[in-house]
């Protein structure tokens, strides 16, 4: 039952910075692209990835409970940047009125994401932009169409927090099993669907 | 301040903006089940384009309050990891089945929906919405459980110093779950009552051309309010055995507390009595032709978001000072963080949610001015499509 959620907090996780790289990655693109072009482009991702992350995070509330507050409370700082970033991000792509605002957003978010990885490995902050540039390579190859480096650096993007997370012994920090089963009926059919559903919409809306 | 205080505010705060856009999202789901339902059976033209113009300033809110909600998620962790560590195991089940059943599947459905218009099969494009709809109101259905469940803990087993989970169907019937449900479900379909029957009546006041359009659109507004508002406020009433039951202390728990419970019932009260007496007032457009009422009907568009602030108020208050009442107190659940690193997420997140709040009102207002034909060019990336 431990392991069973470990890989379904792995695959949450490796879902959102998977699709991440689109989204803030063309946002990082900004400054050097025709910018309706690039932002139409990330239209029909836009959004899928927030769920993704949300969807860890209950999950990390319900199956890990005496990590999640240890592990947020202890970036709190940090945790401020991302969200104020994702707000601005978000916000930013819908109002369309700067496009440098989504550029900030963007940058944020990534930043933001770097610092915590940082923090997880315990690595001086100049790691941190390890993250922007990544995410900035994987929304070039996106936006380049250059489907055979896509996997690559999807999974670069994907891989870094969650391998960072892996670090933690959470033995004696996860719920009892009785709540355990009880989600198991219900993360492990919905995930699959949720891929499924979203692959139905980009491939509609290419159509 | 303390930390305490600060992170008491800044979920007040971040609740009530969230929980405005959550109002306007479940009310106006509910008509657009409506409407498309008529177009698909119907095949008729202005159905459809009821669906659109309404459908975008749904998509427009939807799209801005996910962010209050991601930011609502991430407090818990950041501000109030005393409530995972003792209770997780029982609040979390809720809380997760929320995320995983509700929320990834509704906004999932709802990015199939808006891509598919024109697309997909008619009728697989109605189960969407429904589908959306459905997953909308899981949502609610999931965070009034974990509320219920912080106001009448029900359900667990105290284990060294944690609770463990011992009777989930516990939290699903527990009474103060079940009443306050309904309650927030009839005035969410409120605010999506009253919403149309002001937007409508704004085009009116204007002078539309579009007038079959919205003549229709505020006839809908109305009948919805009036059906809403009767057991909107049966079920809020039923609430008050329940508390005197299981939070006899309630209404002493501020001295103030007494007001916003009062004003919620006066603005309750006051739109059940206008809507009823506006319904025969339908006839031959009476309402329409007397101009003033449509006045009255603009004014009173953010009456039913005060209410539901103002009932959250008198719940979340008057279950003070206890988090989790009778087992967990609010100091005692706040996370060990400084007090200015909460101060500093304060003050972000208010005025980021202040923005977006606004941003909110001058898209949909825009979208509302242009009418139900002009697509609103400049909006969302989302709604460039519907």
């Amino acid at each position: 039952m431990e392991t069973l959620w470990l890989v379904v907090l792995g695959v949450l996780t490796v879902g959102y910075f998977a699709l991440a790289g689109f989204d803030y990655g063309t946002g990082l693109l900004l400054p050097f692209r025709g910018r309706a072009e690039t932002l139409q482009r990330m239209t029909p991702f836009f959004l899928g990835n927030e769920v993704w992350l949300v969807a860890a995070v209950g999950v990390l509330f319900a199956a890990f409970p005496r990590l999640e507050g240890e592990l947020l409370s202890g970036a709190h700082s940090t945790f401020t940047l991302i969200l104020a970033g994702l707000v601005l991000f978000m916000a930013a792509v819908q109002l369309r009125l700067w496009w440098w605002l989504v550029f900030t957003g963007a940058l944020t978010v990534s930043v933001g994401w770097g610092l915590f990885l940082a923090h997880l490995v315990d690595a001086p902050w100049p790691v941190a932009l390890v993250m922007p540039v990544l995410f900035a390579a994987h929304g070039w190859v996106f936006q380049h169409r250059r489907w055979a480096l896509f996997p690559v650096t999807a999974l670069l993007c994907a891989l870094p927090i969650p391998l960072a997370f892996s670090s933690i012994d959470v033995t004696g920090l996860m719920a009892h099993p009785d709540t355990l089963s009880l989600l198991a009926w219900v993360a492990i059919p919905i995930i699959p669907l949720v891929v499924v559903l979203q692959w139905s919409t980009v491939a509609i809306s290419s159509r | 301040m303390s930390a305490v205080d600060l992170a008491r505010l800044q979920f007040a705060l971040t609740t009530s903006f969230h929980f405005l856009f959550v109002l306007l999202t479940l009310g106006l789901v509910t008509l657009l089940v409506i409407m498309q339902t008529r177009f698909t059976l119907t095949g008729a033209p202005v159905h459809e384009r009821m669906t659109r113009f309404w459908g975008r300033i749904y998509v427009i809110n939807y799209a801005l309050g996910i962010v209050t909600g991601i930011v609502m998620e991430f407090q818990f962790g950041l501000n109030w990891s005393g409530l995972a560590t003792y209770a997780g195991d029982v609040f979390g089940a809720p809380l997760a089945l929320e995320t995983l059943i509700a929320f990834f599947l509704e906004s999932t459905f709802l990015g199939l929906w808006i891509f598919g218009w024109g697309r997909l099969n008619r009728w697989v494009h109605l189960a969407l919405l429904y589908l959306t709809a459905l997953t909308a109101f899981a949502s609610a259905f999931w965070i009034m459980a974990a509320n219920g469940f912080l106001q009448h803990p029900v359900g667990y087993r105290v284990d060294g110093n944690v609770l463990r989970l011992e009777d989930f169907s516990a939290l699903l019937s527990n009474p103060t779950f079940t009443s306050a449900l309904m309650h927030v479900v009839f005035a969410s379909i409120t605010v999506g009552g009253v919403f149309l029957t002001g937007v409508s009546a704004y085009h009116f006041i204007r002078r539309t051309p579009e007038v079959d359009f919205f003549r229709r659109s505020l006839r809908m507004g109305v009948v919805t309010t009036a059906l809403a508002t009767p057991p909107l406020i049966g079920a809020g009433f039923a609430q008050f055995p329940v508390i005197a039951q299981y939070q006899p202390g309630k209404s002493e728990a501020a001295s103030w507390i007494g007001a916003p419970l009062g004003f919620m019932i006066l603005i309750g009260m006051m739109l059940t009595m206008v809507s009823w007496l506006t319904l025969p007032l339908l006839i031959k457009d009476a309402v329409i032709r007397m101009r003033f009422p449509l006045y009255l009907m603009v004014i009173g568009i953010p009456l039913p978001f005060a209410a539901a602030i103002f009932g959250w108020l008198f719940r979340e208050i008057g279950r003070q000072p206890w988090l989790i009442y009778g087992l967990l107190r609010t100091e005692d659940a706040v996370s060990h963080v400084d007090a200015s690193q909460i101060l500093l997420s304060l003050i972000v997140f208010t005025s980021l949610f202040v923005v977006l709040a606004c941003v909110d009102w001058a898209l949909i207002a825009r979208a509302v001015r242009r009418g139900p034909d002009v697509a609103p060019a400049p909006v969302s990336p989302l709604v460039v499509t519907l």
